[in-house]
C-alpha cells in the first residue's frame, strides 16, 4: 500500500467515527455542568490552577496540557513547532534543538530565545543558551506553556530577544492523586513516568520522576567534515561517513513543588547522559563522544498580593547549577586525522568541561493606587558565575589553529590541558537591574502600557530597554494592539572568552539588540471561532558573529558586525467546530534580510503552514491529526547550495480520554508519510556538505496508570 | 474559596473581628431550615439571612479588608476546624461517594470534589463510579458490605443512582443544577448554582452604585433560585426584575425590553445557569454586544462567559465543595439525620473576572484582589 492510499484509510475510518459521534445523543450531564463550568475547551482552566505570568500586553500562544494530550507530542520541540511564528530546527552539534523565531536564526542552540521554567531562566553562561539538558524534554508534568513572540527585555532582561518560551510545571491542583505511566516506540526509546500531587493540611505537595532513554535516529549523513579533508589530504580516506547521527540519550527529570500559604518551594532536576554528539562537534562523525548535562534547582517565593493597601508585593530566590561534561571526550576528528604534516593516529581528540553556579534575587511591588494607573516596580540581582572549566585534549593548538601533536606534554593521549591550553577560564558575571512599568488606561477601551527596564552588567556594561503597548478594545468581539519593544541578547561567556587561536572570545563585545514594531489584532468571530493575526517588523544590531583577525593575524574572532531586517506575518484561528470537534491552524510568512549582503539571512522558513483537527469520539477516545508545512528555506549569501527542500508532516495520535477506568491509552504516529526532513547545515565552508536529516516515520504506545 | 463562603453553610454564623480578619464558629441544631420567610419549605433561607446581614456589616466596617481567596482558605478552614472534628469524632460508619463514570474534561471537575471531600472525610471513604448500565444491585450490596450510613451523590447520575439505593442510607447530592422535586424533600441536594448573595455582593463591590439587576429566567428550571435571589437582592438593597421566558422568542423580547428601560450607571444585567433564557447560540452574542454597546454590566453564574464577555462570574471552587459535602455527611453520620434538606445554592465559590470589558465600563478593578482568573489574557 503507498503512503497516499495508507493516509486515505486512516483518515476514512477517523471520519466514519466522526458520523458515531454525531450520531449520539447529547448527554445530560455535560449539558448541566457546561452550564456551571462553561463548554469543554475552557473547562481545564476552572479545574487548573495556572494564570498567564504575563504582565504586559503582548503577541503570545498558549499551550496547554490538553493540547499536548491531544497532538500526542512527547517532547517540548514537537509542541513548539504547533506554535505560530516558530521552527524547531536542529544543529549539527548534538542535534540540539534551535527555535527559529520569526526568521532569527542563529545556527546553534537558540540563545536569541528566553526559555523560562516557572518564570526563572534556563540559560547556562558558556554557550548563553539553554544549554545541552534542554533536550527531549518530557511533557508529562508540564500544565502549560507561554510563547511570547517579539522582544520582552522590558520585563525579563537578557535574551528576550525574538521570542520568551515560559514553562509552567504542574502544581497539586494540577496533577491530583498518583499517576504513573510508561512510553515505548520506535528508536528503541523508552520513558517511565511517575507524578503526585496532594494536599497535607494548608501544605501543597507536586512531585514528579519521568526516566528515560533512546538511542536516537539513525539517519545516513553521506558526508562530513572529515569527507572534506579527505580529499585535500591525498592520503587513504578516514572519514566515518557515510555513517549515521548520533542522537541518542538517557534522561532524568523530577521535581518537587511545595506550596504553603504565600511560600513556595520549587526544585528540580535534568539529567541528560550519553547524548549523542549529532554529527559531531567538528562536524566530523563521532560515535564514540558523548555528553553529561546536568541541572540541579530550585526557588523559594513569597508573594502577597494584599501587602498594604494598594500594594501587592512578592520576592523570588532562586539557584541553579548547571555541568556540561564530557566523560569519554568527544572525538572531534577521526583515527588517521591529518593536519598539515601531522598525522594523528588516535585523531583530535577533546573534552570541554564547564560548571555554573546561578543565584538570582528579584523582587517587585504593584501600585493600583492611582486612579487609573496600574504602576508595577521591580529590582534584582543575578550572580551568574562559570566557576570551573576542565579541558581534556590530545593537541595543542598553533597560532593558526591547528591541532599539534605536542607528544612532550601529552604523550599522544588525551590528558588534562587546562593549565596549558583551557577552552574557557572561569568568569563571574553580575548584574543588577531596575525596571518600572505602567498601565495606563487613559481613555474608555484605550490603554497604554509603557515600561522599561535598565540592566547592568559587570562585563560589558550597562543597557536599558524600553517597550510600549497601546490597546485599543475596538469592539466587543475585536481587540486591536500595537506594540513596539527592544530587547538585548547578552554575549555568552564563550563569546567573551572563549579561548580559541581559530575563534576568539571578544571580552570588548557589546550586546546584540533589536526593535520589533507589532500590529496584532483578536477577533472573536463567534462564541466558537477566534483569530488572531500579527504583522511585526523588526530591525537588529551589533549582531554578533566571526571577523577574521587583521594581518598578519590569524584566525577570527567575535564582533559586533551584522545588521539584518525583517518583516512578516502570523495568522491563526480556532474554530470549535461541533461539541466533538475542533479545529486550529496557523500560517506564519517571514521575510528577513542581511543588511550587509542584501540578501536573504538565510535558512528559516519563510512560509509555515500548520493545521490541526482534533476529534472527540463518545466512545472514550480522543484523535488528531496535524499537518506541518514548511517552505521555502533559502541560504544566506555564499552559500550557493540550492534551497533547503521544503517538507510536509503528518502526525496521528488517538488515546482514551481519561475516566475512571484507572487506565488511559495512547498511540501515535508522527511522519505518517515517511517524508524526508532536513533542516540546513550551515556555510560557509559547507563542512557537512548535505543537510542534517531528521526523523523517518516513528511510532509510540503509551499506557498510563492513575490511582 | 471566597471569605463569605463556607461559614455561612453553618446555620448560626457568629463573626470574630479581630482587625482585618474575621472568623465564624458556630454550634447549630440539626436541620433548622423552617424559618418564617412565606418560602416553600424547599429553601434555605435562615442561613441566607444571616450571611446577609453579615455582608451588611461588612461592607459598613472600614477595618476589613477585601481578603483574598487564597488567604480566606486557611482563615476559614481555621474556623471550621474544631466543630469538624467533633462532628468526625462522633462518626460512625462510613461514607460512600457515587460519582458519574464520565470523561474528561468533566472528570477533573468529580476529581476534585473527590479530593475534597476525602481530605475531609479521611478513612472514611468509598468511590464508586456511575455509568447508564451500572449495576445498583451489586452496589447496595457493597454499600451493605462497607457498612455506608451516608452516600455523598455527584451529578445526575449519581442522583439517579441515589434513588435505588436503600431507604435507611442518608444522601448529600452535589455536582447537580437541579434535581426533581422528591429529592428535595428528603434530602440535601447542593447546586451548582453559585447563591444570588454572593453574586449582588461582588457586584456591589465592584459598582456600589447598582439599584437595580434585571434578569430573564425560565420558570420550569430556575424559579427556586430566583425566589433566593429576590431574597438576596432585597437584602442587599437592590432591586430584582425577573422576566419569565418560556422559549428563546419570549427570551429575546425579555432582553429588548430590559435594554429599553435599563440605565448603565445604576443598572446590572445577571444571567443565571439557564439553557432557555441565556441561550448560547442566538440570545447570548445578542446579550453581550447590546451590553457593550449600552455600557451595561452583566454577569453570570456561567463561568464559561466571562471569556464571552461578562463582567464576572462565580464558579465552583470544587475542592471545597468537596470539603463542604463531606462535612454534611459527615454530620450525618453523627447525627444520623440531614443538617439541612432541600436545595441548597453553591457558596464555595472562585470568581472569575473579565478585566477587559470592566476597563469598558470604566470599573477600577485595580484594588480588586479576590478573583481566582482573569480574562483575558494579556
Amino acid at each position: 500500500m503507498n503512503r497516499l492510499s495508507a493516509f486515505i484509510v486512516v483518515v476514512s475510518q477517523v471520519l466514519a467515527s466522526i458520523a458515531v459521534t454525531y450520531a449520539a445523543p447529547m448527554l445530560e450531564e455535560d449539558e448541566e455542568l457546561a452550564l456551571a463550568y462553561g463548554d469543554k475547551s475552557f473547562i481545564s482552566i476552572a479545574t487548573g490552577s495556572q494564570q498567564s505570568l504575563r504582565r504586559a500586553p503582548s503577541v503570545a500562544t498558549v499551550v496547554t496540557a490538553e493540547d499536548i494530550k491531544a497532538i500526542g507530542a512527547t517532547n517540548l520541540d514537537e509542541v513548539l513547532e504547533t506554535v505560530p511564528g516558530i521552527h524547531v530546527s536542529r544543529t549539527s552539534i548534538r542535534y540540539m534543538p534551535s527555535y527559529v523565531i520569526r526568521g532569527i536564526f542563529s545556527g546553534v542552540s537558540s540563545p536569541q530565545v528566553l526559555l523560562l521554567q516557572n518564570g526563572i531562566p534556563t540559560t547556562t553562561m558558556y554557550s548563553g543558551d539553554k544549554g545541552n539538558a534542554w533536550l527531549n524534554v518530557p511533557l508529562e508534568n508540564i500544565a502549560r506553556i507561554e510563547i511570547i513572540r517579539g522582544p520582552g527585555s522590558a520585563l525579563f532582561g537578557a535574551d528576550a530577544y525574538a521570542g520568551v518560551i515560559n514553562i509552567m510545571t504542574k502544581s497539586a491542583i494540577d496533577t491530583p492523586g498518583t499517576e504513573f505511566g510508561i512510553r515505548a516506540g520506535s528508536f528503541n526509546t523508552q520513558n517511565a513516568w511517575v507524578q503526585h500531587g496532594g494536599q497535607w493540611g494548608d501544605v501543597e505537595m507536586a512531585a514528579y520522576l519521568n526516566v528515560g532513554t533512546t538511542d536516537g535516529y539513525k539517519e545516513i549523513v553521506q558526508a562530513d567534515a572529515q569527507t572534506l579533508k579527505d580529499k585535500s589530504s591525498g592520503v587513504a580516506p578516514v572519514s566515518l561517513a557515510p555513517g549515521s547521527v548520533n542522537t541518542g540519550n538517557e534522561s532524568i527529570d523530577a521535581s518537587l513543588n511545595i506550596s504553603y500559604d504565600k511560600w513556595r518551594l520549587r526544585s528540580t532536576y535534568k539529567l541528560r547522559d550519553r547524548v549523542g554528539s549529532g554529527i559531531g562537534i567538528s562536524s566530523a562523525l563521532d560515535p564514540t563522544g558523548y555528553t553529561r548535562a546536568e541541572v540541579v534547582g530550585g526557588d523559594i517565593s513569597w508573594n502577597d498580593p494584599l501587602f498594604a493597601r494598594d500594594w501587592s508585593v512578592g520576592t523570588i530566590i532562586s539557584m541553579q547549577h548547571y555541568s556540561s561534561l564530557q566523560p569519554n571526550n568527544l572525538q572531534l576528528y577521526p583515527a588517521g586525522s591529518k593536519f598539515g604534516s601531522n598525522v594523528f593516529p588516535n585523531g583530535i581528540i577533546g573534552g570541554p568541561n564547564s560548571w555554573d553556579q546561578q543565584i538570582r534575587l528579584s523582587g517587585n511591588a504593584t501600585y493600583s493606587g492611582f486612579e487609573r494607573h496600574s504602576l508595577r516596580l521591580g529590582m534584582g540581582y543575578d550572580n551568574l558565575d562559570l566557576y570551573k572549566s576542565k579541558t581534556i585534549k590530545n593537541n595543542l593548538l598553533n597560532a593558526n589553529g591547528a591541532p599539534t601533536p605536542d607528544l612532550a606534554f601529552n604523550n599522544g593521549i588525551a590528558v588534562d590541558y587546562t593549565g596549558r591550553q583551557p577552552f574557557i577560564t572561569p568568569h563571574l558575571r553580575k548584574v543588577s537591574y531596575l525596571y518600572a512599568q505602567d498601565e495606563w488606561s487613559f481613555a474608555r477601551d484605550w490603554t497604554l502600557t509603557a515600561g522599561v527596564r535598565h540592566d547592568r552588567y559587570s562585563d560589558f556594561g550597562n543597557t536599558t530597554n524600553p517597550r510600549l503597548a497601546l490597546v485599543w478594545d475596538t469592539t466587543l468581539n475585536f481587540t486591536s494592539k500595537l506594540l513596539y519593544g527592544q530587547a538585548f541578547r547578552a554575549p555568552s561567556f564563550n563569546e567573551q572568552y572563549g579561548i580559541n587561536p581559530v575563534v576568539n572570545g571578544n571580552p570588548n563585545l557589546k550586546p546584540e539588540s533589536i526593535q520589533t514594531v507589532e500590529a496584532a489584532f483578536s477577533w472573536q468571530a463567534r462564541g466558537d471561532t477566534l483569530v488572531n493575526l500579527s504583522i511585526f517588523h523588526y530591525q537588529m544590531q551589533d549582531m554578533i558573529g566571526l571577523l577574521p583577525n587583521p594581518a598578519p593575524a590569524l584566525g577570527k574572532t567575535y564582533n559586533n558586525i551584522g545588521k539584518q531586517y525583517g518583516n512578516g506575518l502570523e495568522l491563526d484561528a480556532a474554530w470549535d467546530a461541533g461539541r466533538n470537534i475542533k479545529l486550529t491552524g496557523n500560517y506564519s510568512y517571514q521575510e528577513s534580510i542581511d543588511e550587509t549582503t542584501k540578501q536573504d539571512a538565510g535558512y528559516a522558513p519563510h512560509h509555515h503552514l500548520y493545521l490541526r483537527g482534533d476529534w472527540r469520539f463518545v466512545s472514550g477516545w480522543l484523535s488528531s491529526a496535524q499537518f506541518n508545512r514548511i517552505a521555502d528555506r533559502r541560504r544566506a549569501a555564499g552559500d550557493n547550495r540550492p534551497r533547503v527542500p521544503d517538507y510536509t508532516t503528518v502526525d496521528l495520535s488517538m488515546g482514551t480520554i481519561p475516566d475512571n477506568n484507572h487506565w488511559d491509552f495512547t498511540v501515535s504516529v508522527r511522519n505518517l508519510l515517511d517524508a524526508t526532513v532536513l533542516e540546513p547545515s550551515l556555510a560557509p565552508g559547507t563542512a557537512i556538505p548535505n543537510d542534517l536529516p531528521m526523523a523517518p516515520r516513528a511510532v509510540w504506545l503509551q499506557a498510563v496508570y492513575k490511582l | 474559596m471566597n471569605i463569605f463562603s463556607n461559614p455561612l453553610r453553618i446555620n448560626s454564623p457568629v463573626s470574630l473581628l479581630a482587625g482585618v480578619v474575621l472568623l465564624l464558629s458556630v454550634a447549630l441544631p440539626a436541620g433548622a431550615n423552617s424559618f418564617e420567610t412565606g418560602l416553600p419549605p424547599d429553601y434555605n433561607v435562615l442561613s441566607q439571612e444571616n450571611y446577609i446581614n453579615l455582608i451588611n456589616e461588612l461592607i459598613d466596617d472600614r477595618d476589613i479588608a477585601v481578603i483574598p481567596i487564597h488567604i480566606a482558605d486557611s482563615v476559614v478552614a481555621t474556623a471550621t476546624k474544631n466543630l469538624n472534628h467533633k462532628i468526625a469524632e462522633a462518626a460512625v460508619g462510613t461514607i460512600a461517594v457515587i460519582y458519574p463514570d464520565i470523561g474528561e474534561p468533566y472528570r477533573s471537575v468529580f476529581a476534585q470534589i473527590i479530593d475534597g471531600i476525602e481530605s475531609k472525610a479521611k478513612g472514611k471513604i468509598a468511590n464508586y463510579a456511575i455509568g447508564p448500565n451500572s449495576d445498583i444491585t451489586e452496589i447496595n450490596n457493597a454499600l451493605r458490605r462497607q457498612d455506608a450510613k451516608v452516600v455523598i451523590a455527584l451529578g445526575q447520575q449519581g442522583m439517579k443512582a441515589s434513588s435505588m439505593l436503600d431507604s435507611n442510607i442518608g444522601v448529600v447530592v452535589g455536582g447537580v443544577l437541579t434535581a426533581p422535586a422528591n429529592k428535595l424533600h428528603d434530602h440535601q441536594v447542593n447546586s451548582l448554582s453559585p447563591d444570588p448573595a454572593l453574586l449582588f455582593s461582588h457586584l456591589k463591590g465592584m459598582m456600589p452604585k447598582v439599584r437595580r439587576v434585571f434578569t430573564v429566567y425560565d420558570p420550569r428550571q430556575n424559579t427556586w433560585l430566583i425566589n433566593l435571589a429576590k431574597e438576596a437582592a432585597r437584602a442587599q438593597g437592590l432591586e430584582l426584575i425577573a422576566h419569565e421566558a418560556l422559549d428563546l422568542r419570549s427570551a429575546m423580547q425579555a432582553y429588548q425590553t430590559i435594554f429599553a428601560l435599563s440605565d448603565s450607571s445604576q443598572d446590572a444585567l445577571w444571567l443565571p445557569q439557564d439553557s432557555t433564557a441565556v441561550e448560547e447560540g442566538t440570545a447570548l452574542p445578542m446579550v453581550l454586544q447590546e451590553s457593550w454597546r449600552r455600557n451595561l454590566a452583566v454577569f453570570s453564574s456561567n463561568f464559561g462567559h466571562v471569556r464571552r464577555g461578562v463582567l464576572f462570574s462565580l464558579y465552583p471552587n470544587n475542592v471545597e465543595l468537596g470539603r463542604y459535602l463531606a462535612g454534611s455527611a459527615l454530620f450525618f453520620l453523627a447525627e444520623g439525620e440531614n443538617e439541612q434538606t432541600g436545595m441548597l445554592p453553591l457558596r464555595e465559590v472562585l470568581m472569575a473576572i473579565n478585566l477587559r470589558t470592566a476597563k469598558h465600563l470604566g470599573i477600577n478593578t485595580s484594588r480588586q484582589q479576590n478573583f481566582a482568573l482573569a480574562f483575558p489574557e494579556k
